[in-house]
């Protein structure tokens, strides 16, 4: 059963079960990472700004570096117009980055490997833009929807496709993120089955790949983070700076 | 006066040194190369997931099964390319 490759997605529940109005709001591993990812934040923050050098400590500095990073990103994907957006995109980004980061380490679980959790920010993001991009331009928005110089007997067509492209935002931003986290994990667990099963003669093949595979995936997990959060700030950009 | 010289030719190597990481890290693009291959697969199915839903939830609206759901299918997948050649484009447009 332990190899089983799929058992560390297993959602179970820690503590007693919580029920109100039929929900089920019990704690479960899932919440306890979410929880932990978020005490990780906050504390590498809270001792990175507790007191300002001028030569920074190890905790300052990744403070600063996270800062500037995402401050960066910002500014370039979505311009100067998105700096209030600054603090949702900036936690977007940690708490993926974390979720992913936390899930690499043994015996821990992937909080970000379960599309309901992933599907949620993504949606959560899709109908922020659209509502800002509605209050920012009004029903001006829907020109997003209207490519100029279409000719007029494409322009049903083209509006469908552009409504279907841009449903599909979410979605594809949510299996993106999801897909990878759980393949990774899949394979990781994979290989570690072979080790097992190979023995002291031919396990050490598969115990290499294992090794490569868990650089990789500490990549995919920043990269993942990475594209996540630049991809808000592009749609963000869609909203702010409408053009077409 | 040497020293003070000595200082300036340390300061210039120091800056010559600190270009030419900038230019490192500008160049290390291949963190967003690989992004954006894994942007470009979901993006095109993506779309034709979206456009076959909408076409299963319009057919049971209108009772038209199953030629909403096809019609949708194709308006999805010209969906999904157009998202591909989008962001194909942003990625020139970096370069």
């Amino acid at each position: 059963m332990v190899t089983n490759p799929m058992h560390q997605f297993e959602v179970h529940r820690i503590g007693p079960e919580i029920k109100i109005a039929g929900v089920d709001l019990s704690f479960t591993n899932s919440s306890l990472f979410m929880f932990f990812s978020a005490v990780a934040i906050c504390g590498i923050l809270f001792l990175g700004t507790k007191e300002k050098k001028l030569i920074p400590d190890k905790f300052q500095l990744i403070s600063e570096m996270f800062y500037n990073f995402i401050a960066k990103m910002i500014n370039d994907t979505a311009g100067s117009k998105a700096k209030p957006y600054f603090p949702f995109i900036f936690s977007l980004f940690m708490f993926v980055l974390f979720c992913n980061m936390l899930g690499m380490l043994p015996y821990s679980f992937t909080v970000t490997s379960h599309i309901i959790i992933t599907l949620l920010m993504a949606i959560f993001i899709f109908i922020a833009v659209t509502v800002i991009g509605f209050l920012k331009h009004g029903f001006g928005y829907l020109k997003l929807f209207v490519p100029s110089g279409v000719p007029i007997v494409l322009l049903p067509l083209i509006t469908i496709i552009e409504i279907i492209s841009y449903l599909s935002r979410p979605v594809s931003l949510s299996v993106r993120l999801f897909a990878n986290m759980m393949a990774g994990h899949t394979m990781l667990k994979v290989f570690g089955g072979f080790v097992i099963s190979l023995g002291m003669l031919g396990g050490w093949l598969p115990l290499s790949f294992s090794v490569a595979l868990t650089g990789l995936e500490i990549l995919v997990a920043f990269l993942q983070a990475y594209v996540f959060a630049i991809l808000t700030c592009i749609y963000l950009n869609d909203a702010l700076n409408l053009q077409h | 006066m040497a020293d003070f010289n000595d200082f300036k030719t340390r300061l210039k190597i120091a800056k010559d040194k600190l270009r030419n990481n900038s230019i490192n890290t500008n160049n290390n693009g291949n963190n967003s190369f690989m992004g954006n291959a894994f942007k470009l697969g979901t993006e095109l199915v993506a779309a034709v997931v979206v456009g076959t839903i909408i076409g299963f939830i319009l057919d049971n609206w209108f009772d038209t099964k199953p030629w909403l759901i096809i019609l949708f299918f194709f308006l999805g997948s010209i969906a999904g390319i157009l998202n591909v050649i989008k962001v194909a484009k942003r990625m020139q447009e970096k370069d």
